[in-house]
Order: structure tokens, then sequence, then C-alpha cells
């Protein structure tokens, strides 16, 4: 197994589901998951060091600091296709019904 | 800018120069992610929390590389191993007096003035590490001896300077 699918992981692999071609930004998918930084980083350092994300610094406006942006490398779509959607009912289930802590 | 937010951001501008390189584009990821949290608490929440992970990141990394140095290669003895693991729990009672000193320049931010009051003081810098260094040492007296030996040390030696500063400043 190349990732540990606690739920959270599944909660973020279901937001990188959600448009997979679009490069997506840490504070974004935290508001979408719902989880604190110091839960959604370390999955997503996870995620980077297995080569399932890849990660780019966005080249913004002259003047205006780049931001972190990730997206799913081939792998890691294929990844999260196989497992995300199957483990949906089990661990997505029980955090959305507050069965685990997000 | 409020005083939560600059908090935030000083946070995460000293946990990059800290941390290892591994981290650092993590840790300023999440420094630049700062400009677009809504809300001057939500961003000091977001740089604690995001603090800590960069932290336990870099604490993972290198007992890794302690593991891989104490490993049967490097042909340690048993007195090298008690040594490193007294040396561990002197830096690791070191770095929780550093968090109290830290936590009592956040008070001093977000509260000004509180950071004067002698209950405070007490609380932050004695009496909250003191508990941590004797439930640690109980704790890992078993199973990690030298380590908590070195944590005694340190219970001793702050203990030591409270006891010169009271007698000095009677």
């Amino acid at each position: 197994m190349k990732l540990r699918l606690s739920p959270q992981t599944l909660l973020v692999l279901d937001a990188f589901l959600e448009q997979v071609e679009d490069w997506k930004y840490g504070y974004d998918l935290s508001r979408i998951t719902g989880l604190k930084s110091g839960t959604l980083y370390p999955i997503l350092m996870r995620m980077a060091e297995r080569k399932l994300l890849e990660t780019q610094w966005e080249q913004g406006e002259p003047g205006k600091p780049p931001r972190h942006m990730y997206r799913f490398t081939p792998d890691g779509l294929r990844y999260a296709r196989a497992n995300a959607r199957a483990n949906s009912s089990g661990g997505l289930g029980q955090v959305a019904l507050g069965l685990v802590e997000a | 800018m409020g005083a939560p937010r600059k908090l935030a951001a000083a946070l995460l501008r000293g946990v990059l120069r800290l941390a290892p390189v591994e981290s650092r584009d993590w840790a300023l990821a999440m420094l630049r992610e700062l400009d677009f949290i809504e809300g001057e608490w939500p961003a000091l929440f977001w740089a604690l929390s995001g603090a800590a992970a960069i932290l336990r990141h870099a604490a993972s990394a290198w007992r890794k590389w302690l593991k891989r140095k104490t490993g049967e290669e490097t042909g340690m003895n048993d007195t090298g191993k008690k040594v490193l693991g007294v040396g561990l729990g002197i830096l690791s009672a070191l770095a929780l007096v550093g968090c109290a000193l830290a936590g009592l320049r956040i008070i001093s931010i977000l509260f000004p003035g509180l950071e004067h009051s002698l209950w405070v003081y007490w609380l932050a810098v004695l009496a909250i590490p003191e508990t941590i260094f004797v439930a640690a040492t109980v704790m890992l007296w078993r199973k990690r001896g030298p380590v908590a030996a070195g944590i005694l040390a340190m219970v001793l030696v702050v203990a030591m300077h409270v006891a010169v500063h009271l007698t000095l400043h009677r």
C-alpha cells in the first residue's frame, strides 16, 4: 500500500479528485476538507514524497509572492481513483457522520 | 495587520529559518498561504498548527538520522549510547525551557503587561515546565533511563537556579 488511508487522507484524495486537472492551493484544500494545516500538510508531504502529487510554485504577477500549488501525478490519480471512491462509504462516511475526528 | 497575524507570520518565518532543507518548501508554502486566510485568529491557528507539523517532520528526519548514527554499523558501544541518551534528555528539556520562554513572549504580545504578573511568570517558566520534566522522567525511567537522567539533570539545574535567584533577591 502506498499511503495509509486514514479518513483524513481520504478527504484529501477526494478533494483532489474534484477537477483533477486544476492546481490546488493549501488553504483552499484546508477549507474544502475542513482539515487544519497541521493535519493537511503532513498528508501533502507524504503524497509528494511518494510521487502521488506534483508541486509547483505559482508564477504570479511581479511583486506578488508565489503560492505553492498541488495536483495529482498520473500515478496519484490512478491511486486515488482506485482507493478514495472505494473507501468513501467507509472512511469518508464516518467523518461526515462525525464518527471519526477530521 | 493585527497582533495575531503578525505573530503568525513571525512564527512561520522562524520555523522556516530552523527547518531542515527538506521541510523548507512546505514551511514557505504555509507562510505564503497566510496572506489569503481571512481573520486574524484563524491565521494564528493556521501558523501554530503548521509550525507543529513542520517541527514533527523535522523531528522525524532527525530521529532517522540519529537511528542511523547509533545503529550497529557505527559500532557505538553502550557507554556511547548512554551519553547520547543523556544529551538527548538535556536537549529535550532545554527545548521545553525555550518553548516556555517563547510562550511568555507570545503572552506579552497578545496580552501586553500580563507577562509582568508574577503568577503568569512562575506558571509559564517554572510550574508547567517542571511538572512536564517530572512527569517525563517518571514515564521514561524504565524504558529510556539515560534520557530520563538527562531530563532529571535539567530539573536539578532549574531548581538550583530558582533557589539561587530566591536567595539573592529575597
